[in-house]
């Protein structure tokens, strides 16, 4: 027993100032970031107080109390613009996150290296392209003419009589919009699931075979359960950013589908450039906080749940 | 003695009166410098503005600075400016903006200086009207020295000798056009491939609104509108709205409009017009015509186009509503920056020709030589080669000749007739003929509380009525279920509280 180990012990801190000399090369490559995140993060967030007042960036802004968010919360636009923000982000990321995870595990099953690095390759490069881009291409592939190759396909093989305008129909536009997102950025996600599935231990899988497990039973009960904490993580880091939506929106969004493709963001632009004037900027600063507030309470709420389900949290 | 002293009194009131209006005139100190703030319609940097500038220095002796930002985030770095609470002088606005500068104060009321300016009373300006249609509640705070211009009805000649069927006069004649542009082959091909037209959306993002789609939208306008006696509706709840929508409707049914109208941008018009998928365009007035004569040339086909006067039921073409310059309130001596910066815009001489056509030497020459492997005489006017795109010509600078609100004076050589092309001298005069001035629209707090929301409801509407997803009268509906009308009735109620 005299051998055992000590528990609990006790290192006394050094005082700060040592500390402080011991690592001063860490923190004084610290500087730039500290600065730049106090610069660019937080000296902006002085600008919250707008959302208190009238301000048209001529007139000195007015305290209007909570007047602005009276306001937001009374127009049906603004409801609108935020259902479609959770929807359209919830939906493409699950969409997004369980493609790339199917995506992962077909590319994870390729043998020849060369097939495989060509496939992920091709998959990538939609990512890079811009969403001005994308939906340039897309409205001309998906175009109800006879320029649009998708209808072109389509009449030819008699499934339909006339074209479908995918994005100018309301009833078209969501799933369309889900697709494009899938095209463009599923690629993408399958980058941490390929990492993840790159280190997984070989010697688990020879062990599963020699116990007679087929391909299905090895991507059930040991790839699945690996890649299981990256899908939490990736999933809670990506739900923290759902009020963020804006550019795939805007560029695919135009008149005839606002009440299926107005989002905060882009209600947010609207309010400024369509007011037919100067715009508000303490109403439209409301906007953005309540957006902010309710991404930071996702993000919390992300953060229970993780800690819930894995034992510790992301933030 | 009496006749004498009557005499002596007049000359002397005569004599008071000279002195004092000379006085006056004198009052007007001459400015050490002005701030100007400018897009690109002015000559940038690259295209020589830096010579325009000492030009400009050379003819008033007056210090220029020049803020010019990039032209797409002009008005970003120009709010931004007003906002940091450093104004220029003087500044070129468009016309949403001006009238909301105005209304907030930011904008001196040159009225007074513009009703004894020497532009005014020059016995050339040609532009009062245009001048009246910039007054917010009878004052003036811009000055526009050209028109805005606009947008008129270009048909392909080619296509019309096609199908047999002249220029329409009518809406009947008009729907009969399309009819056959659609089904009778007009481009030749023998497939079933074509439109009779196409337009960037439904609804103009800006004032005129209904400018790309004027033979649809006739007697409608979807926006705020003062009628005769003054007061205001918003003309997307009158009664020729329903008109106008259905005709839409009927016409993208009967697939007379493109089909992708709704997510086309302009340039997608012009290549549809361009590759003869549409023989109907509406577009600018002006060098546009001769622009789309040389495309279409380019693409191998035929340019000839008829300038359609408007159709009986349209009356006139809306002539937009033209950018203005305005003298900032922070400007410490208005009256003299109105009076050598913009009451020399228009002079008749120099200062209009630099406005107009740039500088000797870097815009334009009268020099011997070849530009652009045309030979030219000396003392022969013609452009230059642009310093930013070779192998084009300068057309102009800011003040476009044949939208310009005065004429040089008499005697001062007015190289317009060498400049301007005969398409687009002819096109801009069937404009000029049958257009109207649009109104400005004042703005109000209740206007830029709710008109974001208003409008994208509206467009929203137009779209699903024009593309046959919703009735007219369900797009009435939603229009007062979603709170459109509520907004629009208390924006008209803050217009007509302004009377």
């Amino acid at each position: 027993m005299e051998n055992a180990p000590p528990t609990n012990i006790k290192i006394p801190k050094k005082p700060l100032s040592i500390r402080l000399l011991k690592y001063k090369w860490f923190y004084l490559m610290f500087i730039p970031v500290l600065a730049f995140v106090i610069v660019f993060y937080y000296t902006p967030m002085v600008g919250i107080r707008y959302s208190f007042t009238k301000y048209n960036l001529i007139r000195d802004p007015v305290f209007v109390g909570l007047d602005q968010f009276k306001r937001l919360f009374s127009m049906p636009n603004f409801w609108s613009a935020f259902y479609n923000t959770l929807k359209l982000s919830i939906v493409k990321l699950l969409l997004n996150t369980g493609m790339a995870v199917v995506l992962s595990l077909l590319l994870h099953e390729m043998v020849n290296l060369k097939t495989k690095k060509l496939a992920q390759t091709i998959i990538y490069l939609p990512h890079f392209l811009s969403w001005v881009v994308a939906a340039s291409v897309f409205q001309l592939l998906l175009s109800p003419t006879t320029a649009g190759l998708f209808n072109q396909v389509l009449l030819k093989l008699g499934i339909i009589d006339k074209g479908i305008y995918f994005l100018g129909k309301s009833s078209w536009w969501t799933p369309t919009y889900y697709v494009i997102n899938i095209w463009k950025d599923t690629g993408w996600g399958t980058v941490i699931f390929m990492a993840a599935l790159s280190a997984i231990d070989p010697g688990v899988y020879e062990a599963a075979s020699i116990d007679g497990a087929g391909r299905w039973q090895k991507m059930w009960h040991i790839t699945l359960p690996a890649l299981a904490a990256t899908i939490l993580t990736v999933l809670i880091l990506n739900l923290a950013k759902v009020m963020n939506l804006f550019e795939s929106a805007f560029v695919l969004q135009n008149d005839a589908v606002m009440d299926k493709a107005q989002v905060l963001q882009t209600y947010i632009y609207y309010q400024t450039f369509n007011s037919g004037g100067i715009p508000d900027y303490g109403y439209t600063t409301a906007v953005g906080l309540f957006k902010s507030i309710v991404g930071m309470i996702l993000v919390l709420v992300c953060n229970y749940a993780s800690k819930k389900v894995r034992g510790r949290g992301i933030v | 003695m009496k006749k004498l002293l009557a005499f002596t009194l007049v000359i002397g009131m005569l004599l008071s009166l000279v002195t004092i209006s000379s006085l006056a005139a004198d009052e007007v100190v001459k400015p050490d410098k002005i701030i100007m703030m400018v897009d690109a319609t002015v000559v940038t940097s690259i295209n020589g503005r830096d010579q325009f500038e000492a030009r400009w220095e050379e003819l008033t002796g007056i210090d220029l600075e020049i803020i010019q930002p990039d032209h797409d985030a002009y008005y970003d770095v120009m709010q931004q400016q007003i906002a940091s609470g450093d104004w220029p002088d003087v500044l070129i606005l468009s016309s949403t903006v001006y009238s909301s500068y105005a209304a907030e104060g930011v904008l001196w009321d040159m009225t007074d200086a513009w009703n004894n300016s020497a532009t005014k009373n020059s016995g050339r300006f040609i532009g009062d009207s245009v001048i009246d249609g910039l007054k917010i509640n009878g004052s003036l705070y811009g000055f526009a020295p050209a028109r805005g211009n606009g947008c008129l009805t270009y048909i392909k000649q080619a296509w019309l000798d096609k199908v047999g069927l002249g220029a329409p006069t009518n809406y009947e004649e008009f729907l009969a056009v399309c009819d056959a542009f659609v089904s009778q082959d007009p481009n030749g091909t023998g497939a079933n491939d074509t439109y009779a037209l196409a337009a960037a959306g439904f609804i103009g993002f800006e004032a005129p609104f209904v400018n790309y789609l004027p033979n649809f939208y006739q007697d409608a306008y979807p926006f705020f509108i003062q009628q005769e006696d003054g007061t205001w509706v918003d003309g997307f709840t009158q009664p020729a709205m329903q008109g106008a929508l259905e005709r839409l409707a009927d016409a993208y049914a009967k697939g007379y409009i493109d089909p992708t109208t709704l997510t086309n941008g302009t340039k997608d018009c012009r290549n549809k017009f361009y590759d003869e998928t549409t023989g109907i365009f509406t577009y600018w007035a002006g060098t546009w015509g001769t622009n789309l004569k040389v495309n279409l040339e380019a693409n191998g086909h035929d340019g000839q186009l008829v300038a359609l006067p408007p159709i009986a039921e349209v009356d006139a073409y809306y002539d937009r509503v033209p950018p203005v310059w305005a003298i900032t309130t922070a400007c410490e001596n208005p009256e003299g920056v109105f009076k050598y910066f913009i009451d020399t815009m228009l002079d008749g001489g120099d200062m209009q020709m630099l406005w107009t056509y740039g500088v000797e030497g870097t815009h334009w020459s009268r020099a011997e030589e070849t530009i652009l492997d045309v030979p030219y005489a000396a003392g022969q006017f013609h452009m230059l080669e642009s310093l930013e795109k070779a192998g084009t010509a300068y057309t102009k600078n800011h003040i476009d000749p044949m939208l310009s609100l005065a004429a040089f004076a008499e005697g001062y050589e007015n190289p317009m007739e060498l400049t301007v092309k005969p398409e687009a001298k002819l096109s801009s005069q069937v404009f000029n003929s049958h257009s109207k001035l649009a109104k400005i629209v004042p703005t109000t707090e209740v206007m830029s509380m709710y008109n974001g929301d208003l409008t994208t409801l509206k467009n929203e509407l137009v779209a699903k009525v024009a593309m046959g997803e919703m009735t007219f009268d369900e797009a009435m509906a939603k229009f007062e279920t979603d709170g459109g009308l509520a907004w629009s009735n208390a924006i008209v109620d803050s217009l007509n509280a302004l009377n």
